[in-house]
């Protein structure tokens, strides 16, 4: 099928990151690779992703501003007439920092924070960081950026959603995501330790609503995790659909994920960009419905869920293509309310938490 | 609660909820308004006018009684007039159009209510839609307040804003005799109908939404004046498919209209400057104002477009 046009480049500059969040969403070999991508080089892959319709450019990581770089990056996708979205955890940049890349154009900032409470979020980050988190989030407001506050939702923190919506109001920001954490590699690892409890996310939601009513200004998303689902999520808003991700050795994937696939991606700036999104092997796997199976290839909500992800059926079920576990009607549906059930059996917090690590080679 | 007690408990609900504490009822009473924004808010209002006889029609649809409705239907002919000698409230507020200064036709087609306005206005007419009489009798009972608003209304009139002519505020001076008695009327029989705890409860909470509703309304007026800006993290992107405007988190396509209209948005003009400008423009088609109020709302929703006057005031980024 011909390639779809590219809306959004999620560009990882780096995996290095002073957090070691155990649901990080980087794979779980990160440090085997290297930040092969100089700024000139990320600048190119502006321009060409502007080329092939891109108007969006995710500046993330690992931790994006470890890079020295990062002010030619910021500076290069402004040039590109990019919308440049600076994705941070608030730490190392200072607030000197941010306004030298407000200067250079950059668009908009998402902020994590982990929780509502300094030692509950320095807990799950693994290193001390909320205060500065805040202090941080007070420079994009004070330099009139858009603020978007993420927070990453599991077992220890659902609880205190209606603080995380205040502290968002707090901090003038217009957007607020609570995701609830997906289970993919780091994640996957601590599943047993993070599955909320069906009880608990119906508390949450219901705290998310009323929060709602009383925050006008304030744009709130509450993703349920899969596990607690019927139906799969659009990931990616679709396979090689409209974002692609571009790891900091330069594959060029249509997901965080892909990368685990037994599939053939290509790699900027070896080939340009356009052949990266078009017609690598790996990206053109799952793209459109060929690629589907029953149910998804009768399935009437196909073009709505685009059969959900492809990572999750390979992790769970051991192979990409069968629908995604995550969907009632999926037949390995089973090998998901399973692993649930076990691990939210477990009384009080479960086992310890196993945070994201950096072994070297 | 003893009557005397219910009725303490409702006009307290009036001392704490009525629109007299709006700050745009604030400010007109000041006489701090300026002659648009009058003008706004009468254009506006005259839409809540138009419901009145409506909503009352409703409620008496609903009485068995025709002693209840012999008295009740006097309410529409108020609003009505007898079609010859007897000015109706609606003829009065046109008067009162013209007296500053606006287009009785105009003002009467309806074309250019805010959305919060429509919004607000129909929530009353759905609220004694789906609701037993006494609540719908209950919800009527601002009129408790209504008649010491009017006069310190024709005072604040006649001394902050002598420009409009005073026959202009007939309205006002009709209402002034009418609300208390028709007031009188529904808070009898509220008291005598609302048998038990749970009645008295369902009126209160009925006369809080309707001072909602009011309150709501006015918030409508004032969105009027809100002189809407692109954000300044928005841009508009002209493609082949149309225009693209690119912010934060989002893209989203418009029409021609649509960029025309992101055009008029310049941090000076008001939303109703903005809907005008597109009347005069488009002369043709009769929902020009409607569809344009929509779109600012809903780009205002998305947060390309912003008022300076905002919460979080977003200062303009170093250049």
């Amino acid at each position: 099928m011909s390639a779809p046009r590219l809306w959004n480049l999620i560009a990882e500059l780096t995996y290095r990151c002073p957090l070691r969040c155990p649901y990080c969403s980087n794979p779980t070999d990160l440090a085997a690779h290297a930040d092969a991508l100089d700024a000139p080089a990320w600048g190119r892959a502006f321009v060409e992703a502007r080329a092939l319709g891109a108007v969006h450019v995710g500046l993330t990581g690992g931790e994006p501003t470890v890079r020295r770089d990062l002010l030619a990056i910021v500076r290069a996708a402004a040039a590109a007439d990019l919308h440049a979205h600076l994705v941070t955890a608030g730490v190392p940049i200072e607030a000197d920092g941010l306004a030298a890349l407000a200067r250079a154009g950059l668009g908009s900032v998402q902020l994590s924070v982990q929780d509502a409470e300094p030692e509950a979020s320095d807990r799950i980050a693994g290193t001390a960081s909320f205060a500065r988190k805040l202090a941080f989030a007070r420079a994009v407001r004070a330099l009139g950026l858009p603020l978007t506050l993420n927070v990453v939702l599991h077992r220890h923190n659902l609880a205190r959603v209606g603080a995380l919506v205040a502290l968002a109001r707090r901090l003038g920001a217009r957007r607020l995501e609570l995701a609830n954490a997906q289970y993919h590699g780091f994640a996957l690892r601590n599943r047993a330790a993070l599955l909320p409890t069906r009880e608990q996310l119906r508390v949450a939601a219901l705290a998310v609503e009323a929060e709602r009513a009383s925050s006008p200004g304030l744009e709130i998303l509450f993703v349920l995790p899969d596990y607690f689902a019927e139906r799969p999520k659009p990931c990616m808003g679709g396979w090689g659909r409209k974002a692609l991700v571009m790891a900091p050795d330069g594959r060029v994937l249509p997901c965080h994920g892909a990368a685990e696939l037994p599939l053939e991606f290509w790699s900027f700036p070896a080939r340009p960009l356009r052949a990266c999104w078009e017609d690598a092997p790996g990206m053109n796997a799952y793209r459109g419905e060929a690629w589907m199976r029953e149910p998804c290839r009768s399935c009437p909500e196909r073009t709505r869920d685009f059969g959900g992800c492809r990572c999750q059926s390979f992790s769970l079920a051991g192979d990409a293509a069968v629908a995604d576990p995550a969907c009632a009607l999926s037949p390995h549906h089973a090998l998901l309310t399973a692993a649930r059930d076990r691990d939210t059996a477990a009384e009080g917090d479960g086992p310890g938490l196993r945070y994201r690590t950096w072994h070297l080679a | 609660m003893t009557p005397e007690a219910f009725e303490a408990r409702l006009r307290a609900v009036l001392a704490e909820r009525y629109h007299d504490r709006h700050p745009f009822n604030l400010r007109m009473h000041e006489g701090t308004l300026a002659a648009d924004e009058i003008r706004t808010w009468v254009r506006n209002r005259y839409y809540y006018q138009t419901r009145i006889p409506i909503k009352d029609g409703i409620i008496l649809a609903k009485s068995e009684d025709p002693g209840f409705r012999r008295q009740w239907i006097r309410r529409i002919r108020d609003h009505d007039g007898d079609g010859s000698a007897q000015e109706g409230g609606l003829e009065l507020w046109l008067r009162l159009a013209e007296a500053v200064g606006l287009d009785s036709a105009d003002v009467a087609s309806l074309r250019d209510v805010l959305p919060g306005v429509r919004r607000a206005c129909d929530a009353y007419v759905r609220f004694v839609s789906t609701r037993d009489l006494l609540e719908s009798v209950a919800s009527s009972l601002t009129e408790l307040a209504a008649g010491g608003l009017m006069v310190e209304r024709i005072a604040c009139f006649e001394k902050h804003y002598p420009w409009v002519k005073t026959d202009g505020l007939r309205y006002f001076q009709s209402r002034t005799e009418q609300a208390p008695r028709d007031a009188a009327e529904g808070l009898r029989y509220v008291l005598e109908h609302a048998r038990g705890e749970e009645d008295q409860a369902r009126c209160v909470r009925a006369l809080e939404r309707k001072c909602e509703i009011l309150g709501a309304l006015l918030d409508g007026v004032e969105w009027g004046a809100r002189q809407l800006r692109l954000a300044p993290d928005a841009k508009v992107h002209d493609e082949p498919e149309g225009p693209l405007v690119v912010l934060a988190e989002r893209a989203v396509r418009v029409n021609e209209t649509g960029r025309e209209i992101l055009g008029l948005c310049d941090g000076d003009r008001s939303a109703c400057q903005v809907a005008a400008a597109m009347r005069l423009r488009h002369a043709a088609p009769p929902e020009v104002e409607r569809e344009a109020y929509a779109f600012l709302e809903e780009m205002e929703k998305l947060g390309v477009l912003e008022a300076p006057a905002d919460p979080t005031p977003a200062t303009e980024r170093p250049a």
